[in-house]
């Protein structure tokens, strides 16, 4: 253990020198091995088990600032890793059950919803010190940020809502009724909207987010059972979505919002996210990572995670500088 | 036997059980067996969403409302007492799984309780899996330990291994 530790200290600081830092990593949470698999996107290897806090659940990637985040439920904590490193290098309070995660595209700002104290909870990463937290609806879950902020899209799954957030204000600046239960969130800048993935009515709401005052349900799109995460794919045309209960993964088409085809042999797929022309959907009954070719939805590698992994959020990411 | 936890899911237990995710940490067992025998001969004894008491040893009865559709629901009324109400999910004949839920805790220390049983054919023997998620019977901190998640996974994986050997004891013998 203490031998692996020190041979990826050695590599981090080969990493930091050379340009092979560039590569993309994905941040795998694996719930009950307690910890995260970083595997290096050129490869599909594992370079990294990250052990973290308890039950990891959620995961954010600042690559601009070389920082990972991850909220750990049951130590009520954030762990930040170092990506140069791939190691903790500190850990934050979070509140009484942190969840959904998302960082502001700069890498300042941490927003995390609080699941059991109805909070969205905000962090200046640089200072490494926590804001005032903000009041949001029931059960806040999934979160995602405009860019560098100060908007944050919040899902209320118990109030069958999504919030939009200013946190300049530090209010809760309008609010949308979506389908019944929306757990996870995408926001999709090019079209300026946000999709909403409703557990329960099976279906995602999208919503169109240009006017921050009056975000308007555009169309509901029936998908599988438990739909619980969401990627853009293919330059943004394609909306992957994991069906939990139904073990398959949707393609629609982002600009019709029509069902495209649905992929099958997944297990209990939860976390997604895309980078170049692959997508990667994260296997949480296989402890199994699947790679995907974007465009036709093939799979192309399978790797081995930690256990029971969820990957909760945008979980790639990569250095975009290699000065600290 | 595997099932006597049953009664100690208790109603204000369920009540505290918040509806999905978070609070406790969603468990998961998975179960194969290989079974020397066709896939379509294996499906034929427990595809129908009715069969369990005709191949599980701890099942007394298994009555389903509708058969194989979808929201089907089964009464599986245990031997050493005790019962379950689970609702067909999704039954498919072609690739030979179907998939329910628990209505409530029921016989199990476990809640939001989901199932799949495939057999899947390998050559001329069949690999029966049968895995499910849950949470454990107990929603808040510091459950006792018959409801905690140890005491779930044993629940489920004792289901699992006994009606999977009974299983390939049945259909293996000729």
């Amino acid at each position: 253990m203490f031998a692996a530790l020190l041979t990826a200290g050695c590599c981090a600081a080969l990493l930091h020198a050379g340009a092979v830092a560039a590569a993309p990593f994905a941040y795998i949470t694996n719930q009950a091995s307690h910890d995260v698999s970083v595997v290096d996107l050129a490869s599909n290897l594992v370079v990294a088990t990250v052990p973290v806090g308890r039950s990891p659940a959620g995961v954010a990637v600042a690559g601009r600032t070389g920082r990972v985040f991850i909220s750990n439920p049951d130590s009520k904590t954030i762990s930040v890793i170092d990506m140069r490193q791939q190691r903790v290098v500190d850990t934050w309070d979070a509140g009484s059950g942190p969840v959904g995660i998302a960082v502001a595209a700069d890498g300042a700002r941490l927003f995390v919803a609080d699941w059991y104290s109805n909070r969205l909870l905000v962090y200046d990463t640089l200072a490494a010190r926590a804001a005032q937290p903000i009041a949001v609806g029931r059960a806040p879950a999934g979160v995602a940020v405009l860019g560098n902020g100060p908007t944050v899209f919040v899902a209320e799954r118990d109030d069958d809502s999504v919030a939009v957030v200013d946190t300049s204000t530090q209010r809760v600046r309008s609010r949308v009724r979506v389908g019944s239960h929306p757990f996870a969130l995408l926001h999709d800048s090019a079209r300026q909207r946000v999709y909403a993935l409703n557990v329960q009515s099976n279906d995602i709401s999208v919503i169109d987010v240009q006017d921050l005052d009056r975000p308007v349900v555009l169309a509901t799109v029936a998908v599988g059972k438990a739909p619980y995460g969401a990627a853009l794919a293919a330059a943004g045309t394609l909306l992957y979505i994991t069906n939990q209960h139904d073990d398959t993964v949707s393609v629609v088409d982002a600009v019709s919002l029509k069902l495209q085809r649905t992929l099958t042999g997944f297990g209990y797929p939860e976390g997604i996210a895309a980078h170049g022309d692959k997508v990667y959907v994260v296997n949480w009954m296989d402890d199994a990572l699947s790679v995907l070719d974007a465009a036709s939805g093939r799979l192309l590698a399978t790797v081995a995670t930690g256990r029971n992994s969820r990957g909760f959020g945008d979980f790639i990411g990569q250095l975009e500088s290699t000065t600290p | 036997m595997l099932f006597r936890r049953a009664l100690l899911v208790s109603p204000l237990a369920l009540l505290l059980q918040p509806a999905a995710a978070h609070g406790p940490t969603r468990q998961k067992v998975s179960e194969k067996i290989t079974i020397a025998a066709p896939a379509a001969a294996v499906w034929a004894r427990i595809g129908n969403f009715d069969a369990l008491k005709d191949w599980h040893p701890a099942v007394a009865e298994s009555a389903a409302d509708k058969g194989n559709t979808e929201g089907s629901v089964r009464l599986v009324k245990l031997k050493g007492g005790g019962q379950l109400v689970e609702s067909l999910e999704s039954h498919n004949a072609a690739q030979m799984k179907y998939s329910y839920r628990a209505k409530d805790g029921g016989a199990l220390p476990v809640t939001n309780y989901t199932s799949t049983i495939s057999v899947v054919a390998d050559g001329n023997q069949s690999v029966v899996e049968w895995r499910g998620a849950f949470y454990r019977g107990f929603p808040n901190n510091d459950p006792p330990p018959d409801q905690n998640d140890d005491a779930a996974v044993k629940a489920v994986t004792g289901v699992y291994q006994s009606g999977l050997a009974a299983l390939k004891t049945l259909v293996e013998r000729r």
